[in-house]
């Protein structure tokens, strides 16, 4: 199992650097097999997250593996991000 | 807190100089709605903030889309929904000329829902969104944004500060980019003037325009109301709105008079005894509700107004819900309502529509196409309460009230059926208010009774009408509706069997009595004659006696001559003094008989 990820980000917006931070230290608990992370900024790319369809960020979408998921906000939750990588929590 | 005019502030110059044109006072955008711009300082502040709060159906939304679509090539415009799909959208709008397909292209609907498949992984910003707007609003030249259904997007946001924080955001970046920015929201009394929701909303707004609706002596007004505009003296009078195929309208204004003409024709419900209970029939241009628990004959005596319409040779376009044409047809035959003809000639159109899957708005606007595209001046809608399923109870009286002001303006018959079961009528005018706004009310029930069951009909109401307030007893056969009288007794209405039997013990008893009659009669001229004969034979015995006494008379006379001379001749013979006897004595009469 893989996983593809893309996260939607605004610049340097405290919610975008916070939702990546959290996003790195949850994948470094995975160590087999490396994700694939693709960082977008719309502040950059704007068409970009309009042809997506992405208009609120930060966004963090799964798109494998299947079905796809995303999440809205800045990842603060572990519980509802490992859910949403495919991870469960160490305890359970 | 309310807000008052601003003193200070310089007003701008009112109305422009040719009514309805769109030329605005500068730094004023016309809202499109016709007749409002004068009312309200030329229209809406631009390069500001206007918040619109209503109720749902109030027509926020509708409000938002006129405006975009106003002038909209020489000012592109976006609109971000929030709350609805952006293809839901515009099709809800489908029924006004500037809406549907017909909505110019320089106006942009962004879908923005937070649909239900986005996770909620913590706190969010609009820096992003509010990045990719920008870039979308320099592509096209846009002038003026819509966010619709902004209170959506706040309560995802997840906390009051945080929602204040992205309000200044979007407020920063809206006076920044020079752009004229409406956000809408949605108040959860339609009702009322939601002066107090969305106090921060307000109080960052620089223009706040409320919409409300109520219902004024049974008729459903709309109402929209300025209560804040910077740096403007305005009147935050209610200003009383009308929808028609323009969208809003200052319902003074406009098309509000004509629309509402009334008629005093009247056109046949099919039925001719209920056309004599309606003093002629429905009037023309009003609306009819028949209500009734299922199987009480309200498609009936709505299949019998179409075929009465047709018969006179008008148009007419029945929408039925989950029941096809074929259906209805065949079972408006079974009771001597003659539909197919009409059908295959055209004068009747059917259509069924599904009633689930649309809103009540885009029913509405379904129908408003199809009375444009038929140019018919008689509609059923059967069941209403079906149409109006798909939304809230308020959304449905709403779309109800939209259908009936909608034909009312078309001058368009419309009898709908709406199902109730059998209470009181008037708990079930608080079950659907609707009953209030329709010109004419008919109920439908069933009574049961020794062991049968029989219709009944009674007009509730109807408006400028001389109406019966009686009962009838709604008699189906294949010769067709038939309204017949029923029979009270003891306070109770007799139907079916129990009325025949009633109208036969009445025959009886009628007759019983006319023979009577006729006995006494004879009776009477018996004794009549017998008085008669009697008197005959007492005249004859007068006369008789009358002759006997005239003969009695006579002979008494002879008599008394008789004896004088007697007397005479005895005196003579005696010598007799002359003083002896008294009378004077006549000396010729003397000579004997």
């Amino acid at each position: 199992m893989s996983l593809r990820l893309r996260l939607y980000v605004a610049g340097g917006s405290p919610n975008s650097v916070a939702a990546l931070a959290n996003l790195r230290s949850a994948l470094q608990l995975v160590a087999e097999p490396p994700a694939e992370l693709e960082i977008i900024d719309v502040v950059d790319d704007p068409e970009r997250g309009a042809s997506d369809g992405i208009l609120m960020t930060p966004m963090l979408v799964r798109f494998e593996p299947l079905p796809e998921r995303r999440v809205l906000g800045n990842l603060r939750d572990r519980s509802v991000l490992l859910s949403a990588l495919g991870l469960e929590e160490r305890h359970e | 807190m309310a807000y008052t005019t601003d003193k200070g502030a310089v007003k701008m110059t009112g109305a422009p100089a040719g009514r309805g044109s769109s030329v605005a006072p500068a730094g004023r955008m016309p809202t499109g709605v016709s007749g409002l711009d004068d009312l309200i300082d030329g229209g809406l502040p631009s390069g500001a903030i206007t918040v619109v709060i209503g109720g749902a159906g109030t027509g926020k939304t509708t409000f938002a889309l006129q405006l975009l679509a106003t002038d909209s090539d020489a000012q592109p415009g976006i609109l971000v929904a929030f709350e609805e799909c952006a293809d839901r959208l515009i099709a809800n709008t489908s029924g006004f000329v500037w809406g549907g397909d017909a909505l110019p292209r320089s106006v942009h609907v962004i879908d923005a829902q937070l649909s239900q498949s986005v996770e909620n992984g913590g706190e969010f910003d609009l820096v992003g969104f509010l990045a990719v707007l920008h870039a979308k609003a320099k592509k096209i030249g846009a002038q003026r944004v819509v966010f619709d259904g902004i209170d959506v997007l706040l309560d995802c946001l997840g906390n009051a500060a945080l929602a204040r924080r992205e309000l200044f955001r979007l407020r920063d970046w809206v006076y920044q980019s020079g752009l004229t920015a409406i956000l809408t929201a949605k108040a959860a009394d339609a009702h009322a003037a939601p002066q107090a929701e969305y106090a921060f909303l307000q109080f960052l707004a620089d223009c706040v325009v409320t919409l409300h609706h109520r219902t004024v002596g049974g008729r459903a007004l709309r109402f929209l109301q300025v209560s804040k505009y910077r740096g403007a003296a305005h009147s935050a009078n209610e200003i009383a709105l009308a929808i028609t195929r323009m969208g809003l309208e200052v319902a003074a204004n406009t098309a509000g008079e004509r629309c509402f003409t009334v008629s005093n024709e009247r056109v046949s419900t099919g039925v001719p005894r209920l056309d004599a209970m309606l003093s002629g029939g429905y009037h023309r241009g009003s609306s009819v509700l028949i209500t009734g628990a299922p199987g009480t004959a309200k498609t009936s005596l709505a299949a019998a107004f179409a075929e009465a319409a047709a018969i006179r040779g008008e148009r007419m376009v029945y929408v039925s819900f989950d029941e096809a044409p074929q259906q209805i047809v065949r079972n408006a035959a079974s009771i001597g309502v003659q539909l197919a003809s009409h059908v295959a000639s055209g004068m009747l159109r059917i259509h069924s529509l599904r009633a689930r899957s649309e809103s009540p708005e885009a029913h509405i606007a379904r129908i408003r196409a199809l009375l444009d595209e038929e140019g018919t001046r008689n509609l059923v809608i059967d069941p209403l309460s079906a149409m109006t399923q798909a939304g809230s109870e308020t959304e449905a009286e709403d779309a109800a009230i939209q259908l009936f002001d909608l034909a009312k303006g078309a001058g368009v018959t419309v009898v709908s059926t709406s199902l109730l079961g059998n209470l009181t009528p008037f708990l079930e005018h608080l079950r659907f208010r609707v009953s209030t706004i329709a010109d004419t009310w008919m109920h439908v029930s069933y009574e049961i009774r020794a062991g049968e069951r029989n219709r009944s009909l009674t007009v509730v109401k109807s408006r400028g009408t001389a109406h019966s307030n009686q009962v009838r007893e709604l008699i189906l056969s294949e010769a067709g509706i038939a309204l017949a009288d029923v029979y009270s007794v003891d306070g109770e209405v007799l139907m079916g069997t129990l009325r025949w039997e009633k109208e036969n013990n009445a025959r009886r008893l009628r007759e019983a009595a006319h023979q009577s009659a006729v006995l006494r009669q004879r009776k009477a001229e018996l004794a009549l004659s017998g008085i008669r004969s009697q008197l005959d034979a007492l005249t004859r015995e007068q006369s008789i006696q009358e002759e006997e006494l005239s003969q009695l008379r006579a002979e008494t006379t002879l008599e008394v001559e008789h004896r004088t001379g007697e007397d005479l001749e005895l005196l003579q013979r005696r010598h007799a003094d002359d003083a002896v006897s008294g009378p004077p004595l006549d000396t010729h009469g003397g000579s004997s008989t």
